[in-house]
Protein backbone atom coordinates (compact mmCIF):
# COMPACT_ATOMS: atom_id res chain seq x y z
CA UNK A 1 0.00 0.00 0.00
CA UNK A 2 1.36 3.38 -0.89
CA UNK A 3 1.43 6.28 1.47
CA UNK A 4 -1.54 8.62 1.48
CA UNK A 5 -1.16 11.12 -1.34
CA UNK A 6 0.03 14.58 -0.53
CA UNK A 7 0.53 13.83 3.14
CA UNK A 8 3.90 13.96 4.79
CA UNK A 9 5.43 15.87 1.92
CA UNK A 10 6.99 18.57 4.10
CA UNK A 11 10.79 18.56 4.09
CA UNK A 12 12.97 19.10 7.14
CA UNK A 13 15.46 21.07 5.03
CA UNK A 14 15.13 22.64 1.63
CA UNK A 15 17.68 23.29 -1.07
CA UNK A 16 16.99 26.27 -3.28
CA UNK A 17 18.42 28.22 -6.19
CA UNK A 18 18.60 31.92 -6.93
CA UNK A 19 19.09 33.13 -10.50
CA UNK A 20 20.18 36.73 -11.01
CA UNK A 21 18.32 37.85 -14.13
CA UNK A 22 20.65 40.84 -14.35
CA UNK A 23 23.57 38.50 -14.90
CA UNK A 24 22.02 35.78 -17.03
CA UNK A 25 23.20 36.24 -20.61
CA UNK A 26 21.01 33.52 -22.14
CA UNK A 27 23.99 31.41 -23.17
CA UNK A 28 22.12 28.15 -22.45
CA UNK A 29 25.15 26.56 -20.80
CA UNK A 30 22.87 25.47 -17.95
CA UNK A 31 20.37 23.98 -20.43
CA UNK A 32 23.09 22.08 -22.25
CA UNK A 33 24.84 20.96 -19.04
CA UNK A 34 21.54 19.40 -17.98
CA UNK A 35 20.79 18.04 -21.43
CA UNK A 36 24.02 16.12 -21.82
CA UNK A 37 23.79 14.75 -18.30
CA UNK A 38 20.17 13.63 -18.10
CA UNK A 39 18.06 13.73 -21.27
CA UNK A 40 19.89 11.98 -24.07
CA UNK A 41 18.11 8.63 -23.87
CA UNK A 42 15.43 7.53 -26.28
CA UNK A 43 12.17 9.26 -25.42
CA UNK A 44 13.84 12.17 -23.66
CA UNK A 45 15.27 13.85 -26.75
CA UNK A 46 12.68 16.61 -26.65
CA UNK A 47 13.00 17.13 -22.92
CA UNK A 48 14.90 20.13 -21.60
CA UNK A 49 14.62 19.98 -17.82
CA UNK A 50 16.39 23.34 -17.69
CA UNK A 51 15.49 25.95 -20.31
CA UNK A 52 16.30 29.62 -20.75
CA UNK A 53 13.67 31.70 -22.48
CA UNK A 54 13.55 35.29 -23.57
CA UNK A 55 10.97 37.39 -21.78
CA UNK A 56 8.58 38.84 -22.68
CA UNK A 57 7.83 35.71 -24.68
CA UNK A 58 5.58 32.70 -24.99
CA UNK A 59 8.08 30.37 -23.40
CA UNK A 60 8.46 26.61 -23.30
CA UNK A 61 6.08 24.91 -23.71
CA UNK A 62 4.36 27.50 -25.86
CA UNK A 63 2.05 29.71 -23.76
CA UNK A 64 2.55 27.56 -20.67
CA UNK A 65 1.27 30.26 -18.34
CA UNK A 66 -2.26 29.74 -19.71
CA UNK A 67 -2.32 25.98 -19.05
CA UNK A 68 -3.56 26.03 -15.44
CA UNK A 69 -2.67 23.85 -12.47
CA UNK A 70 -1.36 24.82 -9.06
CA UNK A 71 -3.59 26.04 -6.23
CA UNK A 72 -5.95 28.88 -5.56
CA UNK A 73 -6.63 29.37 -1.85
CA UNK A 74 -5.32 25.88 -1.31
CA UNK A 75 -7.67 24.26 -3.81
CA UNK A 76 -6.13 22.34 -6.75
CA UNK A 77 -6.84 24.07 -10.03
CA UNK A 78 -7.54 22.21 -13.27
CA UNK A 79 -4.62 22.17 -15.64
CA UNK A 80 -4.00 20.79 -19.06
CA UNK A 81 -1.11 18.81 -20.44
CA UNK A 82 1.07 20.49 -23.04
CA UNK A 83 0.78 18.88 -26.46
CA UNK A 84 3.88 17.43 -28.03
CA UNK A 85 3.91 20.19 -30.65
CA UNK A 86 3.71 22.86 -27.95
CA UNK A 87 7.01 21.55 -26.61
CA UNK A 88 8.62 21.19 -30.02
CA UNK A 89 12.25 20.13 -30.11
CA UNK A 90 13.72 16.64 -30.24
CA UNK A 91 14.45 17.00 -33.93
CA UNK A 92 16.82 14.85 -35.94
CA UNK A 93 18.97 16.85 -38.33
CA UNK A 94 20.33 15.78 -41.73
CA UNK A 95 23.90 15.71 -40.42
CA UNK A 96 24.93 12.76 -42.57
CA UNK A 97 23.75 14.43 -45.75
CA UNK A 98 25.39 17.78 -45.09
CA UNK A 99 28.54 16.77 -43.24
CA UNK A 100 29.42 13.44 -44.82
CA UNK A 101 27.24 13.11 -47.93
CA UNK A 102 29.16 15.54 -50.13
CA UNK A 103 26.27 18.01 -50.22
CA UNK A 104 27.77 20.60 -47.92
CA UNK A 105 27.47 23.28 -50.60
CA UNK A 106 24.00 22.42 -51.85
CA UNK A 107 21.93 21.27 -48.88
CA UNK A 108 21.41 23.23 -45.70
CA UNK A 109 21.20 21.75 -42.22
CA UNK A 110 17.56 21.31 -41.25
CA UNK A 111 15.39 19.05 -39.10
CA UNK A 112 14.24 15.87 -40.84
CA UNK A 113 10.49 15.46 -41.21
CA UNK A 114 7.75 17.92 -40.41
CA UNK A 115 8.62 21.61 -40.38
CA UNK A 116 9.12 22.63 -36.72
CA UNK A 117 6.61 25.16 -35.42
CA UNK A 118 7.92 25.63 -31.88
CA UNK A 119 10.88 24.67 -29.76
CA UNK A 120 12.59 25.18 -26.43
CA UNK A 121 14.00 28.63 -27.33
CA UNK A 122 11.80 29.56 -30.25
CA UNK A 123 11.21 33.26 -29.56
CA UNK A 124 14.78 34.05 -28.54
CA UNK A 125 15.65 37.74 -28.27
CA UNK A 126 12.31 38.94 -29.65
CA UNK A 127 11.27 40.68 -26.45
CA UNK A 128 8.96 43.69 -26.50
CA UNK A 129 8.87 47.48 -26.74
CA UNK A 130 9.88 49.92 -29.46
CA UNK A 131 13.37 50.91 -30.49
CA UNK A 132 15.31 52.52 -28.88
CA UNK A 133 13.46 51.44 -25.76
CA UNK A 134 12.83 47.82 -26.62
CA UNK A 135 13.63 45.36 -23.86
CA UNK A 136 14.08 41.72 -23.06
CA UNK A 137 15.75 39.55 -20.46
CA UNK A 138 16.43 35.86 -19.97
CA UNK A 139 14.57 33.56 -17.62
CA UNK A 140 16.11 30.19 -16.79
CA UNK A 141 13.46 27.70 -15.68
CA UNK A 142 13.56 24.24 -14.18
CA UNK A 143 11.40 22.22 -11.80
CA UNK A 144 10.75 24.48 -8.80
CA UNK A 145 10.95 21.62 -6.26
CA UNK A 146 8.01 23.34 -4.63
CA UNK A 147 7.31 23.37 -0.92
CA UNK A 148 3.72 22.48 -1.85
CA UNK A 149 4.30 20.33 -4.93
CA UNK A 150 1.01 20.03 -6.79
CA UNK A 151 2.48 17.15 -8.81
CA UNK A 152 3.11 15.04 -5.69
CA UNK A 153 -0.42 15.54 -4.46
CA UNK A 154 -1.92 14.85 -7.88
CA UNK A 155 -0.27 11.46 -8.41
CA UNK A 156 -2.79 8.69 -7.65
CA UNK A 157 -0.02 6.12 -7.58
CA UNK A 158 1.99 7.74 -4.79
CA UNK A 159 4.90 7.63 -7.25
CA UNK A 160 6.11 11.13 -6.41
CA UNK A 161 7.60 12.37 -3.17
CA UNK A 162 9.46 15.25 -1.63
CA UNK A 163 12.66 14.22 0.15
CA UNK A 164 12.80 15.05 3.84
CA UNK A 165 16.54 15.75 3.87
CA UNK A 166 16.66 18.37 1.12
CA UNK A 167 13.17 18.94 -0.26
CA UNK A 168 14.05 17.62 -3.72
CA UNK A 169 10.93 16.39 -5.55
CA UNK A 170 11.42 12.97 -7.14
CA UNK A 171 9.45 10.26 -8.89
CA UNK A 172 9.73 6.53 -8.41
CA UNK A 173 9.56 5.56 -12.07
CA UNK A 174 8.75 1.97 -11.16
CA UNK A 175 5.49 3.22 -9.64
CA UNK A 176 4.70 5.81 -12.33
CA UNK A 177 1.95 4.54 -14.63
CA UNK A 178 2.13 7.42 -17.11
CA UNK A 179 -1.25 8.85 -16.10
CA UNK A 180 0.20 12.38 -16.31
CA UNK A 181 -1.92 13.99 -13.63
CA UNK A 182 1.38 15.55 -12.50
CA UNK A 183 1.71 17.30 -15.86
CA UNK A 184 -1.77 18.75 -15.42
CA UNK A 185 -1.24 19.82 -11.82
CA UNK A 186 2.18 21.43 -12.31
CA UNK A 187 1.44 25.11 -13.00
CA UNK A 188 4.97 25.67 -14.33
CA UNK A 189 4.64 22.94 -16.98
CA UNK A 190 8.09 21.59 -16.22
CA UNK A 191 7.18 17.91 -16.32
CA UNK A 192 7.62 15.96 -19.53
CA UNK A 193 6.04 12.72 -20.68
CA UNK A 194 8.45 10.15 -22.06
CA UNK A 195 6.47 8.65 -24.93
CA UNK A 196 8.91 5.76 -25.27
CA UNK A 197 9.19 4.67 -21.65
CA UNK A 198 5.65 5.84 -20.86
CA UNK A 199 6.59 7.59 -17.64
CA UNK A 200 6.63 11.25 -16.72
CA UNK A 201 10.00 12.87 -16.01
CA UNK A 202 11.37 16.16 -14.74
CA UNK A 203 14.44 17.81 -13.20
CA UNK A 204 15.81 15.71 -10.34
CA UNK A 205 17.95 18.58 -9.00
CA UNK A 206 20.96 16.40 -9.86
CA UNK A 207 20.33 14.51 -6.61
CA UNK A 208 23.17 12.00 -7.17
CA UNK A 209 25.54 14.98 -7.34
CA UNK A 210 23.92 16.80 -4.42
CA UNK A 211 24.27 13.66 -2.29
CA UNK A 212 28.03 13.77 -2.98
CA UNK A 213 28.35 17.46 -2.14
CA UNK A 214 28.38 18.58 -5.79
CA UNK A 215 26.10 21.39 -6.98
CA UNK A 216 23.61 20.63 -9.77
CA UNK A 217 25.12 20.78 -13.26
CA UNK A 218 23.14 23.88 -14.30
CA UNK A 219 24.54 25.74 -11.29
CA UNK A 220 28.14 24.64 -11.50
CA UNK A 221 28.41 25.15 -15.27
CA UNK A 222 27.01 28.72 -15.32
CA UNK A 223 29.82 30.84 -16.76
CA UNK A 224 28.19 34.09 -15.65
CA UNK A 225 28.12 33.50 -11.89
CA UNK A 226 24.39 34.07 -12.22
CA UNK A 227 23.10 31.26 -10.00
CA UNK A 228 23.45 30.29 -6.35
CA UNK A 229 22.54 26.98 -4.74
CA UNK A 230 22.32 25.92 -1.12
CA UNK A 231 20.15 25.25 1.89
CA UNK A 232 17.48 27.83 2.61
CA UNK A 233 18.11 27.57 6.36
CA UNK A 234 21.86 28.25 6.06
CA UNK A 235 21.77 31.78 7.45
CA UNK A 236 25.37 32.48 6.51
CA UNK A 237 24.79 31.35 2.93
CA UNK A 238 23.78 33.46 -0.07
CA UNK A 239 20.38 31.77 -0.58
CA UNK A 240 19.14 32.79 2.85
CA UNK A 241 20.60 36.27 2.46
CA UNK A 242 19.04 36.90 -0.94
CA UNK A 243 15.65 35.31 -0.28
CA UNK A 244 15.00 35.84 3.42
CA UNK A 245 17.28 38.61 4.66
CA UNK A 246 17.32 41.07 1.76
CA UNK A 247 14.10 39.78 0.14
CA UNK A 248 15.36 40.55 -3.36
CA UNK A 249 15.04 37.01 -4.72
CA UNK A 250 11.44 36.13 -5.61
CA UNK A 251 9.60 33.06 -6.87
CA UNK A 252 8.07 33.07 -10.33
CA UNK A 253 4.28 33.39 -10.24
CA UNK A 254 3.79 33.10 -6.47
CA UNK A 255 0.04 33.24 -7.15
CA UNK A 256 0.22 29.65 -8.42
CA UNK A 257 0.27 28.64 -4.77
CA UNK A 258 2.93 25.91 -4.82
CA UNK A 259 5.71 27.89 -3.08
CA UNK A 260 8.59 27.38 -5.52
CA UNK A 261 12.18 27.01 -4.37
CA UNK A 262 13.75 28.54 -7.47
CA UNK A 263 14.05 32.29 -6.95
CA UNK A 264 14.95 35.21 -9.20
CA UNK A 265 16.60 38.58 -8.74
CA UNK A 266 14.36 40.77 -10.93
CA UNK A 267 16.06 42.46 -13.87
CA UNK A 268 16.80 46.18 -13.92
CA UNK A 269 17.22 47.11 -17.55
CA UNK A 270 19.42 49.91 -18.78
CA UNK A 271 17.90 53.40 -18.69
CA UNK A 272 15.41 54.42 -21.38
CA UNK A 273 16.59 56.81 -24.04
CA UNK A 274 14.99 60.05 -25.17
CA UNK A 275 14.83 60.86 -28.86
CA UNK A 276 17.98 62.96 -28.54
CA UNK A 277 19.81 60.03 -27.01
CA UNK A 278 19.79 61.39 -23.47
CA UNK A 279 18.68 59.20 -20.55
CA UNK A 280 15.00 59.09 -19.69
CA UNK A 281 14.93 58.34 -15.96
CA UNK A 282 11.19 58.90 -15.61
CA UNK A 283 10.28 55.25 -16.02
CA UNK A 284 12.13 51.95 -16.15
CA UNK A 285 12.89 50.29 -19.48
CA UNK A 286 11.33 47.02 -18.29
CA UNK A 287 7.84 48.00 -17.09
CA UNK A 288 7.45 47.29 -13.39
CA UNK A 289 3.86 46.18 -14.00
CA UNK A 290 5.22 43.49 -16.27
CA UNK A 291 7.70 42.31 -13.64
CA UNK A 292 4.89 42.33 -11.09
CA UNK A 293 2.86 40.06 -13.38
CA UNK A 294 5.73 37.57 -13.15
CA UNK A 295 7.02 37.90 -9.60
CA UNK A 296 4.09 39.39 -7.69
CA UNK A 297 3.81 42.64 -5.74
CA UNK A 298 6.97 42.00 -3.74
CA UNK A 299 8.95 42.85 -6.86
CA UNK A 300 8.47 46.59 -6.14
CA UNK A 301 10.25 46.68 -2.75
CA UNK A 302 12.83 44.24 -4.14
CA UNK A 303 13.67 46.60 -7.01
CA UNK A 304 13.84 49.51 -4.58
CA UNK A 305 16.25 47.62 -2.34
CA UNK A 306 18.45 46.75 -5.33
CA UNK A 307 18.51 50.39 -6.49
CA UNK A 308 19.28 51.65 -2.98
CA UNK A 309 22.13 49.22 -2.45
CA UNK A 310 23.56 49.93 -5.91
CA UNK A 311 23.55 53.62 -5.05
CA UNK A 312 25.30 52.86 -1.75
CA UNK A 313 28.19 51.24 -3.56
CA UNK A 314 28.24 53.98 -6.21
CA UNK A 315 28.72 56.38 -3.34
CA UNK A 316 31.69 54.35 -2.16
CA UNK A 317 29.82 52.52 0.60
CA UNK A 318 29.81 48.81 1.46
CA UNK A 319 26.82 46.62 0.69
CA UNK A 320 26.55 43.01 1.76
CA UNK A 321 23.81 42.57 -0.83
CA UNK A 322 25.96 43.89 -3.70
CA UNK A 323 28.94 41.82 -2.56
CA UNK A 324 26.73 38.73 -2.56
CA UNK A 325 25.32 39.49 -6.01
CA UNK A 326 28.77 40.22 -7.48
CA UNK A 327 29.91 36.80 -6.20
CA UNK A 328 33.63 37.45 -5.76
CA UNK A 329 34.30 33.82 -4.83
CA UNK A 330 32.77 31.33 -7.23
CA UNK A 331 32.66 28.42 -4.79
CA UNK A 332 30.85 30.54 -2.21
CA UNK A 333 27.89 30.47 -4.56
CA UNK A 334 27.03 26.86 -3.79
CA UNK A 335 28.57 25.91 -0.47
CA UNK A 336 28.50 23.28 0.97
CA UNK A 337 28.00 21.71 -2.47
CA UNK A 338 31.39 22.87 -3.77
CA UNK A 339 33.07 19.50 -4.18
CA UNK A 340 34.69 19.00 -7.59
CA UNK A 341 32.79 16.27 -9.48
CA UNK A 342 36.07 15.23 -11.13
CA UNK A 343 37.34 14.07 -7.72
CA UNK A 344 34.57 11.53 -7.33
CA UNK A 345 34.62 7.92 -8.45
CA UNK A 346 31.09 7.90 -9.88
CA UNK A 347 30.99 4.38 -11.28
CA UNK A 348 32.29 1.35 -9.43
CA UNK A 349 35.26 -0.24 -11.14
CA UNK A 350 34.52 -3.75 -12.32
CA UNK B 1 -22.00 -15.91 -15.96
CA UNK B 2 -21.06 -19.30 -17.25
CA UNK B 3 -17.79 -20.33 -18.88
CA UNK B 4 -18.88 -22.91 -21.40
CA UNK B 5 -16.63 -25.80 -22.27
CA UNK B 6 -15.43 -25.93 -25.86
CA UNK B 7 -13.15 -28.44 -27.55
CA UNK B 8 -11.14 -25.77 -29.28
CA UNK B 9 -7.55 -24.65 -29.24
CA UNK B 10 -6.77 -21.48 -27.30
CA UNK B 11 -5.28 -19.90 -30.40
CA UNK B 12 -8.61 -20.35 -32.14
CA UNK B 13 -10.53 -18.70 -29.34
CA UNK B 14 -8.02 -15.85 -28.98
CA UNK B 15 -9.37 -14.72 -32.34
CA UNK B 16 -12.36 -12.56 -31.36
CA UNK B 17 -13.75 -13.03 -34.87
CA UNK B 18 -13.79 -16.84 -34.67
CA UNK B 19 -17.28 -18.06 -35.60
CA UNK B 20 -17.28 -20.39 -32.60
CA UNK B 21 -17.78 -17.40 -30.29
CA UNK B 22 -21.22 -16.87 -31.88
CA UNK B 23 -22.48 -19.95 -30.07
CA UNK B 24 -21.25 -18.79 -26.67
CA UNK B 25 -23.91 -17.07 -24.55
CA UNK B 26 -23.26 -13.35 -24.12
CA UNK B 27 -24.03 -11.03 -21.23
CA UNK B 28 -24.78 -7.40 -21.95
CA UNK B 29 -23.42 -5.47 -18.99
CA UNK B 30 -24.50 -1.97 -18.08
CA UNK B 31 -21.36 -0.15 -16.95
CA UNK B 32 -21.04 2.63 -14.38
CA UNK B 33 -18.49 5.42 -14.18
CA UNK B 34 -15.95 5.12 -11.37
CA UNK B 35 -16.71 7.21 -8.29
CA UNK B 36 -14.65 10.38 -8.32
CA UNK B 37 -14.97 10.88 -4.55
CA UNK B 38 -13.07 7.62 -3.95
CA UNK B 39 -10.06 8.55 -6.07
CA UNK B 40 -6.81 8.76 -4.07
CA UNK B 41 -5.64 12.05 -5.62
CA UNK B 42 -7.11 15.31 -4.33
CA UNK B 43 -6.33 16.85 -7.71
CA UNK B 44 -8.45 14.19 -9.43
CA UNK B 45 -11.25 14.43 -6.86
CA UNK B 46 -11.38 18.22 -7.21
CA UNK B 47 -10.93 18.59 -10.94
CA UNK B 48 -13.13 15.67 -11.97
CA UNK B 49 -15.97 16.45 -9.55
CA UNK B 50 -19.03 16.94 -11.74
CA UNK B 51 -17.27 15.72 -14.86
CA UNK B 52 -18.68 12.61 -16.51
CA UNK B 53 -16.62 9.45 -15.94
CA UNK B 54 -17.19 6.17 -17.74
CA UNK B 55 -17.62 6.90 -21.43
CA UNK B 56 -18.28 3.25 -22.22
CA UNK B 57 -21.75 2.38 -20.95
CA UNK B 58 -22.32 -1.07 -22.41
CA UNK B 59 -20.05 -4.07 -22.48
CA UNK B 60 -20.74 -7.43 -24.07
CA UNK B 61 -18.95 -10.30 -22.34
CA UNK B 62 -18.59 -13.98 -23.16
CA UNK B 63 -16.51 -16.64 -21.48
CA UNK B 64 -15.41 -20.15 -22.37
CA UNK B 65 -12.73 -22.68 -21.50
CA UNK B 66 -11.10 -25.68 -23.11
CA UNK B 67 -10.03 -27.43 -19.88
CA UNK B 68 -6.57 -25.92 -20.26
CA UNK B 69 -7.26 -22.17 -20.61
CA UNK B 70 -10.15 -19.91 -19.68
CA UNK B 71 -11.00 -17.07 -22.03
CA UNK B 72 -13.07 -13.90 -21.78
CA UNK B 73 -14.23 -12.09 -24.89
CA UNK B 74 -15.07 -8.41 -24.36
CA UNK B 75 -16.75 -6.17 -26.92
CA UNK B 76 -17.71 -2.53 -26.63
CA UNK B 77 -18.41 0.50 -28.79
CA UNK B 78 -15.66 3.13 -29.06
CA UNK B 79 -15.66 5.48 -32.00
CA UNK B 80 -12.11 6.68 -31.34
CA UNK B 81 -9.42 4.06 -31.62
CA UNK B 82 -6.69 5.22 -29.23
CA UNK B 83 -3.68 2.96 -29.50
CA UNK B 84 -1.08 5.27 -27.98
CA UNK B 85 -0.60 8.62 -26.22
CA UNK B 86 -1.04 10.48 -29.52
CA UNK B 87 0.07 14.09 -29.46
CA UNK B 88 -0.09 14.08 -25.66
CA UNK B 89 -3.83 14.76 -25.49
CA UNK B 90 -5.12 11.17 -25.26
CA UNK B 91 -4.45 7.85 -23.55
CA UNK B 92 -4.53 4.37 -25.01
CA UNK B 93 -7.85 2.53 -24.60
CA UNK B 94 -7.74 -0.32 -22.10
CA UNK B 95 -9.76 -3.07 -20.44
CA UNK B 96 -9.52 -5.32 -17.41
CA UNK B 97 -11.00 -8.58 -16.21
CA UNK B 98 -11.08 -8.39 -12.42
CA UNK B 99 -11.33 -11.07 -9.74
CA UNK B 100 -11.47 -10.77 -5.95
CA UNK B 101 -8.68 -12.75 -4.32
CA UNK B 102 -10.43 -12.96 -0.97
CA UNK B 103 -14.17 -12.87 -0.35
CA UNK B 104 -16.00 -9.77 -1.44
CA UNK B 105 -13.24 -7.30 -2.22
CA UNK B 106 -14.57 -3.76 -2.67
CA UNK B 107 -14.97 -3.35 -6.43
CA UNK B 108 -15.51 0.40 -6.34
CA UNK B 109 -11.99 0.98 -5.00
CA UNK B 110 -10.32 -1.88 -6.91
CA UNK B 111 -9.76 -3.87 -3.77
CA UNK B 112 -8.32 -2.94 -0.42
CA UNK B 113 -5.23 -3.91 1.60
CA UNK B 114 -7.26 -6.64 3.31
CA UNK B 115 -9.07 -7.74 0.18
CA UNK B 116 -6.80 -7.53 -2.84
CA UNK B 117 -7.92 -8.17 -6.38
CA UNK B 118 -6.33 -9.79 -9.40
CA UNK B 119 -6.74 -7.77 -12.62
CA UNK B 120 -5.88 -8.95 -16.10
CA UNK B 121 -5.05 -5.73 -17.88
CA UNK B 122 -4.86 -5.07 -21.60
CA UNK B 123 -4.01 -1.70 -23.09
CA UNK B 124 -4.17 -0.75 -26.74
CA UNK B 125 -0.49 0.19 -26.89
CA UNK B 126 0.75 -3.18 -25.62
CA UNK B 127 2.49 -5.56 -27.98
CA UNK B 128 0.38 -8.19 -29.75
CA UNK B 129 -0.97 -10.76 -27.26
CA UNK B 130 0.55 -8.83 -24.34
CA UNK B 131 -1.47 -8.42 -21.19
CA UNK B 132 -0.40 -7.66 -17.65
CA UNK B 133 -1.35 -9.77 -14.72
CA UNK B 134 -1.77 -7.39 -11.84
CA UNK B 135 -2.65 -7.43 -8.20
CA UNK B 136 -4.23 -4.41 -6.63
CA UNK B 137 -5.11 -3.36 -3.08
CA UNK B 138 -7.03 -0.19 -3.87
CA UNK B 139 -6.73 2.59 -6.42
CA UNK B 140 -3.18 3.46 -7.32
CA UNK B 141 -1.61 0.31 -5.89
CA UNK B 142 -1.55 -1.97 -8.92
CA UNK B 143 1.53 -4.10 -9.28
CA UNK B 144 2.51 -6.46 -12.05
CA UNK B 145 2.64 -10.02 -10.80
CA UNK B 146 5.67 -12.16 -11.45
CA UNK B 147 3.28 -14.76 -12.88
CA UNK B 148 2.73 -13.67 -16.46
CA UNK B 149 0.36 -16.30 -17.81
CA UNK B 150 -2.26 -13.83 -19.02
CA UNK B 151 -2.48 -12.93 -22.69
CA UNK B 152 -4.88 -10.77 -24.66
CA UNK B 153 -5.54 -10.24 -28.33
CA UNK B 154 -7.41 -7.18 -29.54
CA UNK B 155 -9.05 -5.89 -32.69
CA UNK B 156 -10.81 -2.61 -33.44
CA UNK B 157 -13.27 -2.57 -36.28
CA UNK B 158 -16.06 -0.19 -37.31
CA UNK B 159 -16.17 1.64 -34.00
CA UNK B 160 -15.93 -1.39 -31.71
CA UNK B 161 -13.17 -2.99 -29.67
CA UNK B 162 -13.00 -6.77 -29.47
CA UNK B 163 -10.57 -8.13 -26.88
CA UNK B 164 -10.05 -11.74 -25.84
CA UNK B 165 -8.19 -12.49 -22.59
CA UNK B 166 -6.79 -15.95 -21.83
CA UNK B 167 -5.10 -17.60 -18.86
CA UNK B 168 -4.44 -21.22 -17.90
CA UNK B 169 -7.16 -22.49 -15.57
CA UNK B 170 -4.53 -23.77 -13.19
CA UNK B 171 -2.20 -20.96 -12.33
CA UNK B 172 -0.23 -20.91 -9.12
CA UNK B 173 0.99 -17.90 -7.22
CA UNK B 174 -0.78 -16.05 -4.46
CA UNK B 175 -1.73 -13.11 -6.67
CA UNK B 176 -3.38 -15.39 -9.25
CA UNK B 177 -7.08 -16.01 -8.83
CA UNK B 178 -7.96 -19.70 -8.45
CA UNK B 179 -10.26 -20.75 -11.27
CA UNK B 180 -11.74 -24.23 -11.58
CA UNK B 181 -15.09 -25.92 -11.99
CA UNK B 182 -14.88 -26.88 -8.32
CA UNK B 183 -14.42 -23.27 -7.19
CA UNK B 184 -17.20 -20.69 -7.35
CA UNK B 185 -15.59 -17.41 -8.40
CA UNK B 186 -16.57 -13.81 -8.99
CA UNK B 187 -15.63 -11.56 -11.84
CA UNK B 188 -16.01 -7.92 -12.91
CA UNK B 189 -14.90 -5.82 -15.86
CA UNK B 190 -13.48 -2.35 -16.41
CA UNK B 191 -12.97 -0.32 -19.57
CA UNK B 192 -10.99 2.88 -20.18
CA UNK B 193 -11.82 5.23 -23.06
CA UNK B 194 -8.58 7.03 -23.79
CA UNK B 195 -9.84 10.02 -25.75
CA UNK B 196 -12.14 10.81 -22.81
CA UNK B 197 -9.02 11.16 -20.62
CA UNK B 198 -9.76 7.89 -18.84
CA UNK B 199 -6.80 6.28 -17.12
CA UNK B 200 -5.96 5.05 -13.64
CA UNK B 201 -9.05 5.10 -11.44
CA UNK B 202 -11.11 6.92 -14.07
CA UNK B 203 -12.91 4.24 -16.03
CA UNK B 204 -16.22 2.50 -16.38
CA UNK B 205 -16.81 -0.68 -14.44
CA UNK B 206 -19.47 -3.35 -14.20
CA UNK B 207 -21.77 -2.44 -11.33
CA UNK B 208 -21.10 -5.45 -9.12
CA UNK B 209 -19.27 -8.77 -8.98
CA UNK B 210 -20.82 -11.40 -11.21
CA UNK B 211 -20.89 -15.05 -10.20
CA UNK B 212 -18.65 -17.05 -12.46
CA UNK B 213 -19.43 -20.72 -13.00
CA UNK B 214 -16.96 -22.84 -14.90
CA UNK B 215 -18.57 -25.85 -16.61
Amino acid sequence: MTKANGSGSAAARQVAMVFDLNKCIGCQTCSVACKVLWTRDEGSEYQWWCTVNTLPGRGHPKDWEAMGGGYREGVPQPGRRPLREEWGGGWDFNYDEVLYGGKGQSVYLHPIGEEPKWGPNWDEDQGAGEYPNSYFFYLPRLCNHCTKPACVEACPQGAMYKRKEDGIVLRDESRCQGHQFCLEACPYKKIYFNFVRQVSQQCIMCFPRVEQGVAPACVRQCPGRAVWFGFMDDEAGPIHKLVRKWEVALPLHPEYGTEPNIFYIPPIGPARLNEDGSFDESSPRIPTDYLESLFGPRVRPALETLQTEMQTTRNGGKSELMDTLIAYWWKDMFKPFDRDPADIQWVEQR
Amino acid sequence: MRAVKLQLATKTLLNSGAFQWKKVPAEELRMAGARVDLQPSRYVRTVWAGRPVGAVRNLKVQTAHNSRDILFRLEWPDESKDTDFGDGSVFPDAASVIFPLKGDAPLETMGSPRSPINAWYWRANFATDEARNRSCQGYGTEEDSPERQVQARARWEDGRWYVVFARPLSANGKTNVKLSSAHPAKVAFAVWEGSSQERGGLHSCSRQWLDLVIE
